[in-house]
């Protein structure tokens, strides 16, 4: 309900973030020497520190998807955050976001690109190993590029000319021509900068790897019930630093409200997607945590029918209206506990070329007056409100507060993939709820919403059409960006969108978790770097 | 007799090619499997890679045709989501099934048989609605409520049963009993009906007349009697339960053909449903055919009108 | 009508004076009454407009416990709504799509079991078979399907939850067709020259017309609890609809949280008039058609 004492509950803060970037600095370096002490701890028999050498314990996740084998294979990658959920703990990447970057040196500890802008140089991080104890070596990198298939693969391939390997630490990509997001797609859009063992995959074939699979990450495969549970345990050749739990167990709990039941009688220590009033019944229980992370989907209203004259949406004063109508504060108090951010843009604010728009307005009273204006002075009937079902909960506090303005709409939720579907095919009309938590940069969110050809445009505008051809040859970064924000103004100008949030993704934590490293990542929705998570044994 | 099998069976077979195509064609018109293994947003590249991977560019007839060549070979395809066999998958969740589905089956009869006798003996008027309506409730709650209830009595507030999951004897009983429940009042129903059938058979006015005891005459000679049709519909009942679960699988998180199904219409994975409603119907055509020749045996006059 | 036009046949079951008849359910007639009254006349019941609320009043508890108010007499829900009202509205929702469904239903299946009962041959192989794959194919996965397809309307769902379960008429009603064509009054209008169609409408339908009635007050209870299961997989009708399955179904969350009106409220009304259906359906079946006693 809406309390007024809020604003106890934040996001997580900067300094956790600035904590574990040091930690990372520092650990393989301590882990070693831990390692090296721990055979003389044995010696001087001080079993204390023996067992902190060693990985302890199980911790349990109830996960809210079916998790899929696919995910096991970064060379399948889709273009979505969930298999990440998996792929952070069995496998590394070249470079990868980070708790506080969004590329860090990972299995690469450096890179360079060359002054043409026509290669990008890769050094392999030296004395790392797949799980089964080879050696991790340029040839494996140019194996996982070249066989990955997984999304934009296309476009890679396209503009990646060759892959050279001079020597067993040098990875060499070159390019046709120069292109700016390279090291974007390689890092965080695609899984293709994450690396498999070549030799492991020759050996054993597709379908043994996708039995066994074996990575470089920090937890090696033991079971996986398809759809029902999922079992690593620690990898103690890990190189940046020794996983402190033992087991992890991911078990999929499909029902909200079972896996809150599961999270209080200690079945599970950490439960993925808790919202609402579940939350906030968590939040009143003793002894759990609520973990809020912020994602880098965002949702939003689009209105189909701003390009035909004969529509009421093609009138910009009555999209202005819809998107003042909207009580932002309290739609995101009631569901997601405030944490959404009401950032009031359809492209995350994580994202290359963000461009910042003024706060979202919540003014009922200036919307009547601009619909009033626009000829609608007892409001109108709007026709169809079509949303994915499984937020349709989204959909009903904004159809209220539409209705309040007078913007009388009727809800049509749609099963997920009926609504995908009709959504892609242009087949909806009136308004659309959707959203997106695709990877990427600005200019490809644009591309695939705002631009002609888009998945998801009904519509154009051959202003922005220029533009947005314009920056995409630009080589100058600062004006390329220039034009970028050009474009995202005027999108907000227009009201093509009415953007709502950019969704908190709330996770509950039991007792025994002491690090459940939700959040560390920005924008990551799960547990992750894994090796970082720690159990509560005090 | 033996032509009158050979077109139950033929019948049987076009039943389930035609219930082969349906699943096919709706599954189709429902929407793109594409467009939920990319994220929103994508490329058409990547949409048009997974379509290629999918083997879904092909012509309908065409994939129509792979699916049933395979198919006569025992082969389901592999699943989309998954990318494991469709019997594998189908054969590793059988046994959760094939278990729920039984535990379910004695709640059922615990409840259905002893509230059926109950009714049509007439105990005692408040006996007799008592039991009828105890089993009808399980009628008229939605089991994900039941299910829901149940976990937040004996998972939250008295901490007996586990929430969700399988593994051991103790996390059967919620969702079995959520799912048997529904069937009680079906075998309430039954039981009474049989028995009063029995109790005004010769056969048991003869014990009568012998000065049997009552609860002798009912408990062993009505009893044994009426039970047979009980069974007979709790064993086709037992093969429904399998296919209907989905709900309760759900709550519980049961790792059922039922979730598995569900599961496989959510994500438009095309084999997935294929196959499980092509076995599940195959399992209920089966047993329609196998309960229409064992008539045919005992009544021949069923042949000529079938 | 059938009596007398028709001279050869022989007359449907005399209506009944059923309230005088032992063991007649007083008390589940009495609730459906009441819940049909109810559903009549919700706009003038119900204290507000049940699909529109405020999220500033959301989650208000019943009047009688701490922090509700007389205002919302059975409390709100998550986007502030008023539970009576919607329980009012709900009635009427649930009381149409529960009735519509099962009669439409009711009229497939009867249609096709009369027809394919009686014509026999090709005809019956056909509807026959269909019905087969019809109830090879999961009813719940059918709906979703069919969800899918046509987009969940109050229209549709009335289609979908028919269309799932006509094959229970069909099946039944055919069978009765089969043993009342052997019976001597058909023959006899077959002798008299009635015209096919003219037995089917006139001789046959008013002989299974107790059937499928009693067919149809246990259904309405299957059909109801069905529309909420659809609800809990998303596919229901759609909100902000009041209907009792959406209700429940919407409610479920409050029921881990303390919110219980929001689920024991709709989840009584849902199992007060599926029960007091199946009890009236019950004696029907005793006193009316001995034949339908394994349904």
């Amino acid at each position: 309900m809406g309390s007024p004492g809020r604003s106890h509950r934040r996001l997580p803060q900067a300094p956790d973030r600035k904590t574990s970037i040091q930690e990372a600095a520092l650990l393989p370096i301590s882990r070693r020497q831990a390692l090296a002490l721990g055979g003389a701890a044995l010696l001087a028999g001080s079993a204390g520190d023996a067992r902190a050498a060693s990985p302890q314990g199980q911790l349990t996740w109830a996960v809210h998807v079916s998790l899929a084998p696919t995910w096991f294979d970064p060379a399948e990658t889709p273009g979505m955050i969930t298999p990440f959920m998996l792929l952070y703990a069995l496998h590394d990447a070249m470079v990868k976001p980070m708790p506080g970057q969004t590329a860090a040196p990972c299995l690469a500890d450096a890179w360079k690109m060359a002054p043409d802008g026509l290669s990008y140089e890769f050094t392999v991080r030296k004395d790392v190993t797949f799980h089964n104890g080879e050696p991790v070596t340029a040839e494996d990198v140019k194996f996982s590029f070249e066989r990955y298939r997984g999304t934009s693969a296309s476009v890679m391939k396209e503009r990646v000319a060759a892959v050279e390997t001079p020597d067993a630490r040098t990875v060499r990509f070159v390019l046709k021509k120069p292109w700016p997001d390279f090291l974007t797609f390689y890092s965080s859009a695609t899984g293709a900068g994450w690396i498999v063992p070549k030799k492991y995959i020759q050996q054993v074939g597709e379908e043994g790897f996708k039995k066994a699979p074996i990575g470089a990450g920090p937890y090696k495969f033991v079971s996986f019930t398809p759809g029902v549970e999922l079992v690593f345990e620690a990898f103690e050749g890990y190189w940046r630093k020794l996983p402190s739990v033992k087991r992890l167990v991911l078990k999929v709990i499909p029902e909200e409200s079972t896996r809150l039941a599961a999270l209080k009688r200690g079945e599970v220590d950490i439960a993925y997607s808790i919202r609402g009033e579940l939350a906030e019944e968590l939040q009143r229980t003793p002894g759990f945590t609520l973990k809020p992370v912020v994602i880098q989907g965002t949702f939003w209203l689009y209105f189909p029918e701003q390009w035909d004259p004969k529509s009421p949406w093609h009138d910009l004063r009555v999209r202005e209206a819809a998107a003042l109508a909207m009580d932002y504060k309290s739609i995101n108090e009631a569901l997601t506990l405030g944490y959404s951010r009401v950032a009031n843009s359809i492209i995350p604010d994580s994202f290359e070329f963000f461009w910042k728009p003024p706060p979202a307005v919540y003014d009922p009273r200036q919307a009547k007056a601009l619909l009033a204006a626009a000829g609608f002075r007892n409001g109108f009937d709007a026709g169809d409100y079509y949303c994915d079902a499984s937020y349709a909960n989204l959909a009903e506090a904004v159809l209220n507060n539409l209705q309040e303005v007078g913007i009388r709409v009727k809800l049509r939720p749609l099963e997920r993939a009926a609504f995908f579907s009709a959504y892609a095919e242009k087949k909806l009309k009136n308004i659309i709820q959707a959203a997106s938590g695709a990877f990427g940069n600005a200019a490809t969110r644009l591309d695939a919403f705002v631009m002609k050809g888009g998945t998801y445009a009904y519509g154009h505008y051959d202003d922005l059409e220029a533009l947005f051809a314009e920056q995409a040859v630009e080589l100058d970064q600062k004006k390329r960006t220039e034009l970028l924000h050009k474009i995202q103004r005027l999108v907000h100008e227009r009201v093509i969108y009415a953007p709502i949030w950019q969704l908190a993704f709330i996770n509950g934590q039991g007792k025994r978790v002491r690090e459940s490293a939700l959040g560390l990542i920005e924008g990551h929705a799960y547990s992750a770097p894994y090796e970082d998570v720690t159990i509560n044994t005090g | 007799m033996k032509h009158y099998i050979a077109r139950r069976v033929g019948y049987s077979l076009l039943s389930l090619l035609l219930l082969s195509l349906t699943i096919f064609l709706f599954v189709r018109v429902t929407g793109d499997p594409a467009s939920l293994l990319v994220e929103p947003g994508a490329s058409p590249q990547d949409i048009e890679n997974v379509h290629r991977q999918l083997g879904l560019d092909q012509p309908l007839w065409v994939q129509y045709w792979q699916f049933i060549a395979s198919l006569a070979q025992g082969d389901l395809g592999q699943s989309f989501y998954y990318r494991t066999p469709v019997l594998d998958l189908y054969f590793q969740r059988l046994p959760n099934s094939l278990l729920l589905a039984a535990v379910a089956m004695a709640f059922s009869l615990l409840i259905g048989i002893p509230s059926g006798i109950i009714a049509a003996v007439r105990v005692g008027r408040m006996w007799d609605s008592a039991g009828k309506i105890f089993a009808l409730l399980g009628l008229s709650l939605p089991s994900f409520w039941v299910g829901l209830v149940l976990i937040l009595v004996f998972t939250v507030w008295l901490g007996w049963l586990p929430s969700s999951g399988s593994g051991t004897a103790l996390h059967v009983l919620m969702p079995a009993f959520a799912l048997g429940w529904y069937f009680a009042a079906a075998h309430m129903r039954l039981t009474r009906s049989s028995m009063l059938e029995v109790l005004g058979s010769e056969y048991v006015k003869l014990a009568r007349l012998k000065g049997l005891p009552e609860a002798l005459v009912i408990g062993k000679h009505a009893f044994k009697n009426a039970l047979i049709p009980v069974i007979t519909l709790a064993g086709i009942n037992l093969v429904v339960m399998i296919n209907v679960a989905v709900v309760v699988e759900m709550v519980f998180a049961w790792p059922g053909i039922g979730r598995l199904l569900y599961e496989g219409i959510s994500f438009r994975d095309f084999p997935v449903v294929q196959g499980v409603v092509v076995i599940g119907g195959a399992m209920i055509i089966l047993v329609n055919l196998a309960i229409d020749i064992v008539y045919a045996l005992i009544d021949p006059r069923i042949r000529l009108a079938g | 009508m059938s009596v007398t036009t028709h001279p050869t046949a022989v007359p449907a079951p005399a209506p009944i004076a059923f309230w005088r008849l032992k063991g007649f359910p007083l008390i589940p007639v009495l609730i459906l009454l009441l819940i049909a009254l109810v559903a009549i006349f919700a706009d003038v019941l119900a204290p507000y407009d049940p699909e529109i609320g405020s999220l500033a009043r959301r989650f208000r508890p019943p009047a009688w416990q701490e922090g509700g108010s007389m205002a919302h007499l059975l409390g709100t829900d998550h986007v502030g709504r008023d539970v009576l009202s919607r329980l009012m509205y709900g009635a009427r929702v649930s009381m149409i799509v529960g009735l519509a469904a099962v009669l439409f239903a009711g009229v497939l299946g009867t249609f096709l079991g009369i027809v394919s009962g009686y014509l026999g041959g090709w005809v019956d192989q056909v509807i026959m078979r269909l019905t087969d794959t019809w109830l090879a194919l999961p009813g719940l996965t059918f709906a979703i399907f069919l969800a899918a397809i046509v987009g969940p309307s109050e229209l549709n769902i009335i289609f979908i939850l028919g269309g799932v379960y006509w094959t229970r008429y069909a099946r039944v009603i055919r069978s009765e067709v089969l043993s009342l064509k052997e019976r001597e009054f058909v023959n006899l209008a077959i002798v008299a020259g009635c015209s096919r169609r003219a037995i089917m409408w006139h001789h046959i339908l008013p002989n299974v017309i107790n059937s499928a009635v009693v067919l149809a007050t246990l259904m309405l209870g299957i059909v109801i609890v069905t529309e909420a299961a659809l609800s809990f997989l998303g596919v229901g009708v759609p909100p902000p609809r009041p209907a009792w399955g959406l209700m429940l179904a919407d409610g479920k969350k409050g029921l881990m949280v303390g919110y219980w009106w929001l689920t024991v409220l709709p989840g009584l009304c849902i199992m007060l008039m599926v029960l007091s259906a199946n009890l009236l359906g019950d004696w029907l079946r005793v006193k009316l058609d001995p034949q339908l006693r394994q349904l």
